[in-house]
Formats: structure tokens, C-alpha cells, sequence
């Protein structure tokens, strides 16, 4: 026998009502981690951007594209290392729920400018020497079961086929990501495959790149450069906005609104209905309890022994509940990454998060049991024992 | 020899409804050490009042209580709450066992309170119920027994840590003849092999006649049998 055993006796006295509580709180949890994983994994793109790359794109809209010129003039603006281009092709494979991201790139160019993204030594020379050659992400490969040596067929929508015949890429490797930057459910290909091909007038669409990537040389202030190119171009053709890969990034989250704020608003809205759902629970429980309150206190224990078990009983209701709500929501991260897909590629429930669910989880316990709590401290046992008779 | 127990010029008056209600009007009662004494009285006489002040789950408004020559009104609460668990059983006429708790888990529950081990706690355990003869249910919970065993097992849980003295307020009230029988036996074999000092309310004659002394209230004060037989 011990004052655990009788909180755990307590709890289980009513299991219907203890089961749901439990279930409350852990569905809360999970909504909790889960909104948040979404702003998180957002945002952890960003945070994991490299400082010494930076983006140029036009000054007026993503969507336009720049010069090809630009990548042999910024080349020689002081301080850059190396700039490879990036086109977004927005194909389709199959239909339209079939789609992912897919550029136009420089492979030997971007494999040097972003070490993050791994690829075996066999597919890297695979690749830059198949200019029909595509590599993928590895959870593009998971998601439709391609492999290397595959042929992914897209369908065109920027860039059709005048014959309305599919794009056919072959998989030369499957990439990991060793940073959250670089999401594994992106298709990249030879940019020059896809220039040539509108150069023969076999496809239409824009000619140019979407953005440029430019790598910084050590040792240089990547916003000088950044600012160095936008002078350059500040009379035109067109006027470009250069800014940090952590910028880019920010903008695309910053696209969607106060999205992160409205989430954040709701995961606080669902724990503030539970600490007021745990505290209604422990006050019915409280006031079924006064008696035996009333003995415990006849018995010799202090007030303060009191008010411990329905804290420990609550924080125990609320623990296991959270315990069940975090394992929900790490167990669902490869539910989530598939069907978010490519619009949150890398969702995890990142360590700030389960630290944060577990410093919630014991105030909303403390706080829960603190009202019978102290109703049960101040209470005298002549009265609990008057009252619960 | 002096007495365990003392009360000296004790008042103790509520408020009912705004206007205070006289309960104890400077009672004087002394109880030796190892009696068994017998408390009758009519309703709101103030019997239950003296075994609340003799626990120390209450405070008189004025005069003291002694016991063991220990001021009660000189502790704190949280050593009048320790001071309880040492030195005071409480057996009440509706047993008050924790019905989420077995027979023996009750008797346990103040063992909790001293320095006990483990093993010694649940052996104390055991112990006290094979002395009110309920070795055999010690696994059962309070809705599984009788009221006689119920009143039993509160008996063995307020014996549980030996004290000196055992208040009980009408612990045969909620039981049939047979099972009050028992406990009265009880009751008078723990004064007389175990020389606990019990002081034990009750509307009962029988049960009274049990007792070595009988002290009669009324209107909060004594009218028989205040000093020791």
C-alpha cells in the first residue's frame, strides 16, 4: 500500500469517465504537436538554410523567368563561387493528384552547392552524364515504388509537348537529405534537356530559368554579393531581388498567410479546453471525494498529503493522456509526410516540440488538480466528514 | 495518578444559521488511562463535539484539553495531525473505510504515516486484523463484507498503529444486535488485553453497559460520571 496505489485506485474508480478523460487529453496533445509540427517543419526549412547561398529571381514576380545570360553575368560578379539555374516544370505524372516537384537544374553545379543533398558516387556520375536523366527524392521513390533505371513519364502543363506526348525521365539515382532544407520528394533533371527540346520547338513554354542559385566564395558577405547583383541589374533588362536561401524559404512559408498563427491559435485554444475539461473532471471527482478526504484527515495525514493525491491523480490522468497524444503524433509522421506530399515534404515533430508537450502536460496537470487541491488542503476533516455523510 | 485524558472548563460554541449555538458550556471531564468509558446523552447534547476536541479535529473556544498532560491547543495543525496519527484511533458508526481500497489496504493506510517499512507495515496489517478476526478478508473490499466485518476492519485500522486511545462514536449504531455484540467484545477485550483507553458515544444502553464508567450529557454539560471510576 502506498499514496500512489490510492491515487491509481481513485482514478480507476470511475474507468469510464478516467478512459475518456485520458482519451481527451491525448487527443488534445496530438492536435497540439501535430499543429505545431506543421509550423515547425515549415520553419525548419529556413533554419537549416545555408548562409552562403543565396537566390536571385525577378524583382516582379516568381513566376517570371530570367535571362539565361544572367548565369554567365552573375558568374563574374565579384565574390560569387559558382550559379546554377533552377526552372519549375510543374508536370503531371498521370493525373493530377500525381503531383510533386519537379526542376530543371545543373547537376554537376547544384550537387556541389548543396553537399546536403546525398547521392552514391555510381548515380552522381549516372546522372551528369545522362542528359535524359533525372535523380529523386527518397520519398518520392517510397511513395510510387520507382527505382533506378525507372522512366517517369510527366505530363507538361508550363511546358507541353507540341506532339501532346509525355516527358520521359530516367531515374539515374535516389537522393537522402541530410538537412531539412532539402525535402526528399523532388525530381531534378538536366536544365539543357529541357532548353534544347524548346530550342527545337518540340515543347512550348518560357524560355529562361525560374531562379538562380549562387553560391558565395568563403570568406564573403553573402548580402554584398546579393546586393552587388541586384545593382547590376537595376537598369534591366530585368531587375532582379537576390536575397539569402533563408529568405526564399521564409517567403514561401510567409505565402500561406498567418497560417503558423492561426494553427498556433488553435493548438492553444485546444489545450485551454482541456485544462478546463481536467479541472471539471477533478472537481466532480473532489466532490465525490470529501469523505473520504474527511478520514484520511482523521487519520493524521496533513493537508498538504490532501491536496498531493489529486494533484498526482491529475497529473497522472494528464500524463498518461499526453504520453498517448505524443505517441500518436510521432507514430503518424509517415502518414503525415505522404499526405501532406510535397507541401510539407519534411513534417517531423521536432524535440522542441516534445519538450514543450511535456512542460504543458504538467502544468495543465498541476493547474487541473490545484482547485480540489486546495478546496481539499483547507477543508477540515470534522466538516468533510459532516458533508460527505 | 493523573488522568490521560482532560478537559478543563471546555466551551465550545457554532454558529447556526448566524446565531451561535452553545454546545460545550465549561465541561470538566477527566479519563484515566486504560478505562473504557461510555458517553449518552440526547441529541446535540455535545457528545460527538467532545470526541472531535479529544481527536484533535477540533478546537474548543475556550478551556483546554489535555492529553497525556500535552496542551492540545499549544500544537500546530500539522503536529496536531501527526500528534493524531500517533496517539488516537477514530472508529465512526459508518465505519469509513476508502471503499477503493481492500480490507487490508484500509488497516495500512495510517501505517503509512510512521516510519514503518514495507513489509512491516503489511505485517502490522495482517496483524491487526487477525485481532478483530477478519485474517481470512483482508483481500476483500468494503462492499464485499458485512457491516459488522466493516466496523471490524475500522477497528483494526484504528488500533493499526497501537495507539492509546480509541474514540469511537456510535460504532455499533449502523449494525444488528450480533454485529454490535462482536464489536462491544471487541472493544472490551482491546480496554482490557491491549489497555487502550477507549471513550465511545453511544444512544445505546447495552453498549454502554459495557463500559467501565458511563458519563451522561445534556445541554453540553456533564450531569453524571465526570471523573475517573
Amino acid at each position: 500500500m502506498s499514496l500512489g496505489r490510492l491515487v491509481l485506485r481513485h482514478a480507476t474508480s470511475h474507468p469510464v469517465r478516467s478512459l475518456l478523460t485520458v482519451a481527451a487529453v491525448g487527443v488534445a496533445m496530438f492536435l497540439f504537436c501535430f499543429l505545431r509540427s506543421i509550423v515547425t517543419s515549415l520553419d525548419a526549412a529556413v533554419k537549416a538554410s545555408a548562409s552562403n547561398r543565396i537566390v536571385t529571381a525577378s524583382a516582379v514576380s516568381l513566376f517570371q523567368s530570367l535571362p539565361t545570360a544572367y548565369r554567365e553575368q552573375i558568374r563574374d560578379v565579384p565574390g560569387v563561387q559558382s550559379v546554377s539555374r533552377l526552372t519549375w516544370f510543374g508536370g503531371l505524372y498521370q493525373d493530377e493528384s500525381g503531383f510533386f516537384g519537379q526542376f530543371g537544374t545543373d547537376p554537376e553545379v547544384i550537387l556541389e552547392q548543396y553537399p546536403e543533398l546525398l547521392l552514391p558516387p555510381a548515380e552522381r556520375a549516372a546522372w551528369v552524364a545522362d542528359r535524359k536523366g533525372c535523380i529523386i527524392g527518397a520519398g518520392l521513390a517510397e511513395k510510387y515504388g520507382w527505382r533506378v533505371g525507372d522512366e517517369i513519364p510527366l505530363i507538361g502543363t508550363i511546358y507541353p509537348r507540341v506532339d501532346r506526348a509525355e516527358w520521359r525521365f530516367t531515374v539515374c539515382g535516389v537522393y537522402r537529405s541530410a538537412k531539412a532544407n532539402v525535402d526528399e520528394m523532388t525530381l531534378y533533371f538536366h536544365w539543357s534537356y529541357l532548353d534544347e527540346t524548346l530550342e527545337r520547338g518540340e515543347a512550348q513554354g518560357p524560355r529562361g530559368t525560374s531562379v538562380l542559385l549562387v553560391r558565395v566564395q568563403d570568406g564573403v558577405r553573402a548580402e554584398d554579393v546579393s546586393a552587388a547583383i541586384d545593382a547590376y541589374y537595376s537598369g534591366g533588362p530585368q531587375r532582379t531581388r537576390t536575397q539569402s536561401e533563408a529568405a526564399f524559404q521564409a517567403d514561401f512559408v510567409n505565402m500561406l498567410g498567418n497560417l503558423p498563427t492561426f494553427l498556433g491559435m488553435i493548438g492553444a485554444a485546444v489545450l485551454l479546453a482541456i485544462l478546463l475539461g481536467i479541472v471539471n473532471t477533478m472537481t466532480i471527482s473532489a466532490r465525490e471525494r470529501v469523505r473520504s478526504m474527511g478520514i484520511l484527515k482523521s487519520l493524521g495525514f496533513p493537508d498538504a498529503v490532501a491536496a498531493q493525491l489529486y494533484l498526482l491523480e491529475s497529473i497522472a490522468l494528464v500524463g498518461i493522456g499526453a504520453t498517448i497524444g505524443l505517441a500518436l503524433a510521432y507514430g503518424s509522421v509517415p502518414f503525415f509526410r505522404k499526405l501532406f506530399g510535397v507541401q510539407i515534404p519534411m513534417y517531423e515533430v521536432a524535440p522542441d516540440t516534445l519538450v514543450l508537450a511535456v512542460f504543458l502536460t504538467i502544468v495543465i496537470g498541476l493547474l487541473g488538480g490545484a482547485v480540489p487541491a486546495l478546496a481539499s488542503a483547507r477543508l477540515k476533516a470534522v466538516e468533510a466528514l459532516r458533508r460527505g455523510a | 495518578m493523573r488522568p490521560l485524558i482532560e478537559l478543563e472548563q471546555v466551551r465550545r460554541v457554532y454558529l447556526k444559521g448566524g446565531e451561535p449555538l452553545v454546545v460545550l458550556d465549561g465541561l470538566d471531564l477527566a479519563i484515566g488511562a486504560g478505562e473504557f468509558v461510555a458517553m449518552m446523552g440526547p441529541s446535540g447534547s455535545g457528545k460527538s463535539t467532545i470526541l472531535n476536541l479529544v481527536g484533535g479535529l477540533d478546537a474548543p473556544d475556550e478551556g483546554r484539553i489535555l492529553v497525556g498532560g500535552e496542551d492540545l491547543g499549544a500544537l500546530s495543525p500539522a503536529e496536531l495531525a501527526e500528534w493524531r496519527a500517533r496517539h488516537v484511533g477514530f472508529v465512526f458508526q459508518s465505519f469509513n473505510l476508502l471503499p477503493v481500497l481492500t480490507a487490508l489496504e484500509n488497516v495500512e493506510l495510517p501505517l503509512l504515516l510512521t516510519p514503518l517499512g514495507k513489509a512491516a507495515r503489511r505485517e502490522q496489517a495482517r496483524f491487526a486484523l487477525e485481532i478483530v478476526g477478519l485474517a481470512d478478508r483482508m483481500d476483500h473490499r468494503p462492499r464485499q463484507l458485512s457491516g459488522g466485518q466493516e466496523q471490524r476492519v475500522a477497528i483494526a485500522r484504528a488500533i493499526a498503529t497501537d495507539p492509546a486511545i480509541l474514540l469511537c462514536d456510535e460504532p455499533t449504531g449502523d449494525l444488528d444486535r450480533h454485529s454490535a455484540d462482536q464489536v462491544l467484545d471487541l472493544l472490551e477485550r482491546l480496554c482490557r488485553e491491549h489497555g487502550k483507553t477507549i471513550l465511545m458515544v453511544t444512544h445505546d444502553e447495552a453498549a454502554a453497559a459495557r463500559a467501565g464508567r458511563i458519563v451522561r450529557l445534556d445541554k453540553g454539560a456533564l450531569v453524571a460520571g465526570s471523573g475517573p471510576a
